[in-house]
């Protein structure tokens, strides 16, 4: 189960970074066919996860992933490094 | 008909400059350069400090030039280069200088002197272009020149780990000009021949060397940072995967 405010920090995040409507962001949705995500957006999602979460992604990790449950899955394995969870509450 | 530019800084206001090792050199010209040009230039250097206040100096000596500011890491540390840059996310220019060399012939160089000109070569480059084209992707724009090598072109006889580092930089400028290109993110080169500079004081066979060149000189560093200058001009907005020889002739591409 996966935290909540990882799922809403992360809906914001591919919301306000790549203009996707809320309505579309659902766990099973499809980076890049669902939601229209091209290889390199991939590279804009590490800069923005950094920026608005404060988590460092391998970049060769998060081109593994398929759908948008897998980058919660990804955020919440990486969440306990330094100062995620004071960004995760604002 | 052109018409010739109407300001004498066309770029002021384009954003911030990093030129690696810019503490002497072809390095120094290009920061003075772009300085000149309008930008807001960073000095990096890794040893040098001296040299980078000189250089800092030259661009404070220049009427209208944005205050410069000098950077120190060594470019073969991603980690470093990482926590230098972090004040610096709106970068749009980056110029790939660093360079060293450490010749011998094949058949008598050490492990060492491939290893230490590769690391230097060609990882700095790629730890530098990757730190930049994330940051910006997200502006959706952005200028990247490495700074090649004839020998990088032509092979030169005792440079068997400076060649193959400056060959492998034109190729990763081909291949990142096709990846980021969507972004607005233009990658370019510029392959200097015979410049004057320390780098190639030491050469014996110099006089030998200019009389293969069709213009019959060496090249100056300001030659190759007008070069490097146009490539980051609104002039060659549509130039991308570029290598611009700045040789008098020497190979014609």
């Amino acid at each position: 189960m996966t935290n909540p405010k990882i799922i809403t920090k992360v809906n914001s995040v591919m919301h306000q970074g790549f203009e996707i409507p809320l309505e579309k962001l659902t766990p099973e949705a499809t980076l890049f066919t669902d939601l229209g995500l091209d290889s390199l957006d991939a590279v804009d999602m590490l800069v923005h996860l950094e920026e608005n979460i404060g988590i460092k992604v391998d970049g060769e990790k998060l081109m593994s992933v398929r759908t948008l449950q897998d980058v919660y899955t990804l955020v919440d394995e990486l969440s306990s490094q330094p100062g995620v969870e004071a960004k995760l509450e604002h | 008909m052109n018409t010739p530019p109407t300001s004498p800084q066309p770029h002021r206001g384009l954003g911030l400059a990093l030129v690696t090792g810019s503490s002497s050199g072809i390095g120094r010209a290009i920061a003075v350069r772009l300085a000149r040009d309008g930008f807001k230039v960073m000095v990096h250097y890794h040893q040098n400090a001296k040299g980078a206040e000189e250089t800092l100096a030259l661009i404070r000596d220049l009427e209208g030039a944005l205050p410069p500011e000098s950077l120190q890491f060594d470019v073969r540390n991603p980690e470093e280069i990482e926590k230098a840059l972090e004040p610096y996310k709106d970068i749009s220019i980056l110029i790939n200088n660093s360079g060293i060399h450490k010749d011998n012939l094949t058949g008598l160089m050490s492990n060492s002197a491939f290893d230490e000109v590769i690391k230097t070569n060609l990882y700095g480059p790629f730890y530098l272009m990757r730190w930049c084209v994330r940051q910006m992707m997200r502006h959706r724009r952005g200028c990247i020149v490495n700074v090649s090598s004839l020998a990088g072109q032509t092979g030169n006889p005792g440079q068997i780990n400076y060649s193959a580092s400056k060959a492998a930089l034109i190729a990763m400028t081909k291949t990142l000009s096709f990846e980021v290109g969507s972004r607005g993110i233009r990658v370019n080169a510029v392959a200097p021949g015979l410049i004057e500079t320390e780098m190639t004081e030491s050469i014996p066979q110099v006089a030998e060397m200019v009389k293969r060149i069709p213009l019959q000189r060496m090249g100056t560093a300001q030659e190759v940072a007008g070069a490097v200058s146009f490539l980051c001009s609104k002039d060659a907005s549509y130039i991308t995967g570029h290598t611009l020889s700045v040789n008098g002739g020497m190979f014609p591409s």
